[in-house]
């Protein structure tokens, strides 16, 4: 465990893409976990979002979550080209010469991705956690703890999403083809998940539609990139401003995305070791 | 000091007070190991093969006995880099089987013995050479103390805080053999040492590559500069296309083959009492010099072919034993093949 960590930190230390993305990445973070203290140029109009409750207990973490969350694509970038350049540079084949074995490789990359998740998930829960003290209407425990379950899920939302990348760059080895491959992916899903709604629409009458679009469960809701993003689902119901309208939100906790997630990250794992150990370097 | 000392001595240092020479145990034990057990198997390969689209390596078998160097010789794209990765485990085998130390296939605790160099120096180019070096003593488990000194061994001492992006062809190839000796190997695989070098850099691995063997550090090395392996190297095994057609040691398949050059006043004279004496292959003429082809089965030298031919009353006033260099022996062998294929 702690041979990995060393070699992690030789390998990253002085390596500049590692070094830019990282400190651009927690700057960005929690410069943005304080976006609802600045009031936004919308249309025409300014919005404060603290002024539309994203600090206020128990939503807080369905929001902070949300947004910190898009910021996923520079840790994401940082992986990428820290696992694709030991392919470019023919580290993995000097590394195995050299006595590190598959396991150890994808366990070192592993420590890697679960400390900047672990840091990034303990960031956003102590900062959230300051801002809700500071700004929240109410402060009564059993709605501070409400709905915490966010930054669990925001933890596995990341982690599956870089084990998803780890794969991708195992697989594909130049982080150029790990971009379109990531978007060619995204884009599969997509079609994937029009094809399965427009299947299950053939036939119902129009009023029904609805009710079935929300109702119905739905395979590719399973798939990696929809269950990830299902975790923590889009809050932009929950503004104060939608609220005096009359939207409902209904908060219910996303299991089946979860243990899909959970499965997910088994499988790219597992996939990653399998192709180190298939192909020939 | 005793051997069962030694024994247990093994991975402890021993301070020689005058020089402040510092010799680690596991080379002197190794030496001794070399002397006393000539014929202990550090490498068993059976029947391996690898196939991709084509049959690249093709059912080939050869032992490596500790304390030897070994020269691995074919032409380009005659299999020798992919024999490296499978036994370096980077390439799986289609079939076959082989042996470290008499333990079956290659597991990383395995690796930690060997030393490797492959086709082109493999280091992080954005770290300097001792942070790569770091790397490197971290996988194989070996204290950071040795860095300075395998540095020291190849001449980069100084240049250790530079990136390895700056180091010339000639220095990325000095710090592969520094990280290849780092771990004290037991065994050393170089595969190409020399490519691309400057006559300079050239002599300067092949005189880090001798001082590893003088060591008792077994060694095998691929190349296709014929006279390298022939100075540095006591086995070689032939391959092309795949199949080992020779192994041996060098100064048998030099040796197998010698001719003499001789002149006589009469040379008519002597070409026929060359052929009456039936240790020859071929007799030819060459201008005023006579080649005589030793054959295969028979052993002579020159003073008795001299001692034969006086008692014939031929008079030499030219007479050498030359021995087919192994340049010309590789390439007889290659076309022999050819021939038969």
């Amino acid at each position: 465990m702690l041979k990995l960590l060393k070699l992690e930190y030789y390998k990253n230390l002085n390596y500049k893409p590692f070094k830019v993305f990282t400190i651009l990445y927690f700057a960005i973070l929690i410069a943005l976990l304080f976006i609802g203290l600045v009031d936004l140029n919308v249309f025409g109009g300014t919005v404060n979002l603290k002024e539309q409750g994203i600090y206020n207990f128990p939503e807080i973490w369905n929001f902070t979550t949300w947004i910190v969350a898009l910021l996923k694509i520079f840790l994401g970038l940082i992986i990428v080209f820290s696992i694709s350049q030991e392919f470019t540079n023919r580290m993995f084949k000097q590394n195995t010469i050299d006595g590190l074995s598959r396991k150890e490789f994808i366990g070192s990359k592993l420590l890697t991705i679960t400390i900047f998740t672990t840091v990034s998930t303990l960031i956003v829960f102590i900062i959230a956690m300051f801002l809700g003290h500071q700004y929240s209407k109410v402060t009564d425990a059993s709605k501070v703890y409400a709905e915490v379950y966010y930054i669990g899920n925001y933890f596995v939302k990341l982690f599956t999403f870089f084990s998803f990348l780890m794969f991708l760059s195992i697989l594909l080895r130049k982080s150029m083809f790990v971009f379109l491959g990531f978007f060619a992916y995204w884009v599969a899903e997509k079609i994937l998940a029009g094809i399965e709604a427009y299947q299950k629409l053939a036939g119902i009458p129009e009023e029904q539609k609805k009710a079935v679009l929300e109702n119905d469960f739905f395979i590719t809701s399973l798939l990696p990139l929809e269950s990830m993003s299902n975790l923590i689902p889009n809050p932009l119901m929950r503004l104060n401003m939608l609220k005096v309208m009359g939207v409902k939100y209904d908060a219910h906790y996303p299991t089946e995305s979860m243990i899909a997630c959970i499965i997910w990250s088994v499988i790219f794992i597992g996939g990653s070791y399998w192709i180190l150990r298939k192909r020939d370097w | 000091m005793n051997l069962i000392t030694l024994n247990f001595g093994i991975g402890l240092k021993i301070l020689s007070k005058k020089n402040k020479n510092t010799v680690t145990i596991p080379n002197l034990y190794r030496l001794l190991l070399c002397k006393t057990n000539y014929m202990e198997k550090i490498l068993s390969v059976k029947n391996l093969t690898k196939k991709f689209k084509r049959t690249v390596v093709n059912n080939i078998s050869f032992d490596v006995e500790r304390g030897n160097v070994y020269g691995l010789l074919g032409p380009n794209g005659s299999g020798k880099s992919t024999t490296f990765g499978m036994l370096l485990s980077t390439i799986n085998p289609t079939s076959g089987d082989w042996y470290w130390f008499g333990q079956k296939g290659t597991d990383p605790d395995t690796l930690k013995k060997i030393g490797a160099i492959i086709e082109q120096p493999n280091f992080y180019p954005y770290l300097d050479a001792e942070t790569n070096l770091k790397i490197v003593a971290e996988i194989k488990g070996t204290p950071h103390t040795r860095i300075d000194e395998v540095l020291k061994t190849v001449g980069l001492l100084e240049r250790k805080k530079d990136a390895f992006k700056t180091y010339s062809l000639g220095m990325k190839q000095r710090l592969s053999i520094a990280s290849a000796m780092l771990n004290n190997p037991e065994v050393m695989i170089l595969d190409e040492p020399t490519n691309g070098l400057d006559p300079e850099g050239i002599i300067q691995i092949r005189d880090i590559i001798s001082n590893i063997a003088k060591q008792g550090i077994t060694i095998i090395i691929a190349s296709h500069l014929l006279d390298e392996i022939e100075k540095i190297c006591s086995h070689v095994i032939v391959l092309k296309e795949g199949n080992s057609i020779y192994c041996g040691r060098v100064d048998e398949i030099t040796a197998n083959n010698g001719y003499f050059e001789l002149k006589a006043d009469n040379n008519t004279l002597l070409l026929n009492a060359l052929e009456e004496l039936q240790w020859f292959s071929a007799v030819k003429a060459d201008g005023e010099i006579i080649k005589a082809q030793i054959r295969d089965d028979a052993s002579i030298s020159a003073s008795t072919l001299n001692q034969k031919l006086a008692e014939k009353g031929i008079y030499l006033s030219h007479l050498t034993k030359k021995k087919l260099s192994l340049e010309s022996q590789f390439l007889e062998l290659v076309k022999n093949t050819n021939t038969h294929a």
